[in-house]
């Protein structure tokens, strides 16, 4: 089962169960617990610095070396503690993150917690909302070299995760990237960071794919020199070929891509690993590690009779590079594209653009199992792209040279026994023949083994992709690291991305000699930004605009960009959607003491529970909401707060400002009473001291002046 | 395809494949929502993107997971 004991706690913890047991009798010893307590209380709550941990492990020592039993008993267990969890403990001090969730200051948003590059969402969402898009650039850029480029074609695992999702729809993260990066890079204020000294070590990046570039940037900025060897003649690689121009313009590519160079990153383009270039040759010029991203560029064969018969038959993939290096040949004019992922998709759009009167996607399972987009399905329909479901293909049929049609079988779907999966069966009698020219397979795409065949000691997977150490992305060669989608598979840009940067830090420690982590590392939390402050109504009601898109004849015929991109305000706006799930942990302690302790059920936040939300109206708080302020007192992460302003009591919930009602103040001395609301809730329950109406409110202090002063005046002496 | 993005999932046992590393074990019981089902060759064996829910982003083989009814 999963272990959710955190090691840091768990030895406060044991520290504190051995003190208050009266064990550590002598007062030196229990000076020294006490000591390491408090420094480990400052482990847990993201306050320690570099000299925490090595003073804990001297006052450890202290206690081995003491002749009490019970201390002695205490050092060991913490030494041994120490010694197994050194990671986690250090992750504590130098990412401010507890891996296990324990510590609710330092765990990271399921926003972050998604990405696969670990990137600090929250914050840098709240950046944006305050319209510091260039700090926020900073901030993505600690985790991903690339926010245009992922602010345009991200997969976005973190909006799946994203809290507000289960409230009515996620923040649009994505393109609150995409406007920062564009704003920035407008601005001149997208800017690098300080590179650190010159290690005096180079390293070599075979493929200048999203994975290669992320693993160049990270290697430049620890100081090392990098060289990326790629095949083709510009960087980017499948983002670059494989991603059409009407999704992804090639300046964005070429804007961040520049960026590295500014850091020294040094590109041989037109160069292939394995025919112009060897690991021999490369060591001999004196690299010292190398770091393979490679891709999967080879596409997978239909396997139908006819495919190896007409020149007219392609492969998805292969169209795209050629239109993406500039080719703009019509392929014909009834395409059918077989496939339905969204390399199935961009090759139909594609084709629309290029002047293909008629595309067809034949797909053998329904609409709901089509693993593309849902967005770039719906900009294909609209786009005139038809879909022709549960098609199996069976034979491509041509005369003279020339493809005349797809021989297809319609399916079914069935659950076959033994399992979960519905799969498509053919349905007998139910051939027919589906009019095309052309035919294009885009059934997924695989690793091409062969630009390796030097390398006979490299380890594969069985599903033909670089077989590495997942936490350190090392193959079984040493000194030779690998990522992206040649060990994953066809996968998202996010991944390589998140890919190539931990491989750029396992490089480092092969090549500083230091032992490598056991664990995939954990997002870090690159801050704690103040929230945004937003009324509950204003929270409740924004909704996630709408992208403004291309007008459609220029759809059809350019590669011009689809998404116009969000304006200003838009982006601002949706910034403040954002729940900053960073600092609330949604425990629902709040929700249980106002319903259980105080009986008021004031917060109506079902978004809490992950597996079963029910609906949220954070506006019902202020309609019961007395602002007795026990939410906040019970808040572990500081995310409800109760605060005075002026003449007025505020409940927020990270920024979000769930209440707010006038002060009543005292009479007597004007100190602040609480809200109208307080003072009944209160008068109901507790016999007032003083005599307090209507006209005249004193408080509890003055009240028991006044009595004590009349008592003491009218006692007999 | 066995799994569509979006969806969500426990991870209900280890699984025997291959890229089963011992550090997924603390993964047995989490529940995540599947980011990247990774069918573009409707393969079964594929493996797939699954946010965990706490644990962060992995790809993991498809004998580990099970859909949860929502």
């Amino acid at each position: 089962m999963v272990s959710n004991q955190c090691p840091v706690t768990e030895s406060i913890l044991f520290i504190d169960d051995t003190i208050a047991s009266g064990g550590l009798t002598h007062p030196r010893s229990r000076r020294i617990a006490e000591e390491i307590h408090s420094l480990l209380n400052d482990v847990a709550w993201g306050r320690a610095g570099d000299d925490h941990l090595p003073a804990v492990q001297d006052l450890i020592q202290e206690l081995l070396e003491k002749k009490e039993p019970q201390g002695r008993r205490l050092g060991q267990h913490l030494n041994q503690t120490l010694a197994d969890n050194m990671e986690v403990f250090e992750s504590h001090v130098k990412t401010h993150n507890c891996p296990t969730e324990t510590c609710e200051w330092l765990t990271p948003a399921p926003c972050q917690m998604a990405c696969p590059a670990g990137i600090d969402v929250p914050t840098y969402v709240t950046l944006i909302g305050q319209g510091r898009d260039a700090e926020a650039i900073d901030v993505i850029r600690r985790d991903n070299p690339f926010p245009w480029v992922c602010g345009l074609v991200c997969t976005r695992p973190c909006e799946f995760m994203c809290v507000r999702g289960r409230m009515d729809t996620p923040v649009s993260i994505k393109f609150l990237k995409a406007f920062a990066a564009e704003r920035a890079m407008s601005e001149g204020t997208y800017r690098n960071p300080d590179k650190e000294p010159d290690k005096g070590k180079r390293v070599c990046v075979i493929g200048a794919g999203p994975g290669g570039l992320s693993a160049a940037y990270y290697l430049a900025l620890k100081g090392y020199g990098v060289h990326v060897i790629e095949a083709l003649p510009m960087a980017g690689g499948m983002i670059m070929v494989g991603i059409p121009r009407y999704r992804l313009p090639r300046e964005v590519i070429d804007r961040e891509v520049a960026m590295l160079e500014e850091l020294g990153v040094t590109f041989a383009f037109n160069t292939r690993f394995g025919q112009d270039v060897t690991l021999d040759a490369l060591k001999a010029e004196g690299y010292v590690a190398f770091f393979f991203a490679i891709g999967a560029h080879k596409a997978y064969k239909l396997g139908i009779p006819g495919e190896d018969d007409f020149p007219q038959t392609m492969e998805a993939i292969d169209l795209l590079r050629r239109v993406a290096l500039g080719d703009r040949r019509k392929p014909g004019k009834q395409v059918v594209v077989v496939g339905g992922g969204n390399v199935a998709i961009d090759a139909a759009r594609t084709c629309l653009r290029l002047g293909c009167p008629e595309v067809t996607i034949a797909y053998r399972r329904t609409r709901h199992e089509m693993p593309a987009d849902e967005e770039e399905v719906e900009q294909a329909e609209e786009e005139g792209v038809r879909f022709s479901f549960l098609t199996i293909p069976a034979k491509i049929v041509g005369q003279d040279n020339c493809i005349t049609g797809l021989a297809c079988v319609r399916a079914e779907l069935v659950q076959r026994d033994g399992s979960t999966r519905m799969s498509p069966v053919p349905i007998l009698g139910s051939e027919y023949t589906m009019n095309a020219d052309v035919v294009i397979s885009a059934i997924g795409q695989k690793v091409d083994q062969l630009c390796m065949g030097e390398m006979k000691t490299m380890g594969w997977t069985r599903r033909g992709t670089i077989d590495v150490n997942s936490v350190t992305m090392q193959t079984s060669i040493d000194g030779v690291f690998a990522a992206g989608d040649a060990v994953t598979g066809p996968a998202t840009v996010i991944e390589a991305i998140g890919g190539g940067k931990r491989a750029a830090e396992a490089i480092d420690r092969y090549l500083l000699g230091i032992p490598q982590p056991q664990m995939p590392p954990v997002p870090v939390r690159r801050r704690r930004e103040e929230c945004i402050e937003v009324p509950a109504s204003t929270k409740t009601v924004i909704k996630r605009p709408v992208m403004d898109m291309l007008g459609m004849d220029r759809r059809r015929t350019t590669f011009q960009q689809v998404e116009l991109g969000y304006t200003e305000n838009m982006v601002r706006e949706e910034a403040r959607r954002c729940l900053r799930c960073d600092i609330c942990r949604r425990c629902g302690r709040c929700i249980e003491v106002c319903r259980d302790k105080m009986g008021i059920s004031a917060l109506n936040m079902g978004y809490m529970d992950f597996d079963h939300p029910v609906p949220t109206d954070l506006r019902i708080t202020e309609e019961r909401c007395i602002l007795c302020g026990a939410c906040a007192a019970n808040c572990p992460t500081g995310a409800m707060r109760i605060e005075d302003r002026g003449d007025e009591r505020l409940l927020l919930l990270c920024g979000t400002i769930l209440n707010r009602q006038k002060l009543v103040f005292c009479d007597s001395c004007g100190k602040a009473m609480g809200p109208r609301k307080y003072i009944d809730f209160i008068n109901k329950r507790v016999k007032s001291v003083g005599q307090v109406s209507e006209q005249v409110m004193v408080c509890e202090d003055c009240a028991r002046k006044k009595t004590a002063r009349f008592n003491v005046d009218t006692l007999p002496i | 395809m066995g799994f569509r993005k979006g969806q969500k999932v426990e991870v209900y046992q280890r699984s025997k494949d291959e890229s089963w590393e011992s550090y997924m074990d603390r993964f047995v019981g989490l529940h995540g929502i599947i980011t990247d089902p990774d069918t573009a060759i409707n393969d079964p064996d594929a493996l797939v993107e699954v946010s965990l829910d706490g644990k962060g982003t992995h790809r993991l083989p498809q004998d580990c997971l099970r859909a949860i009814d929502e």
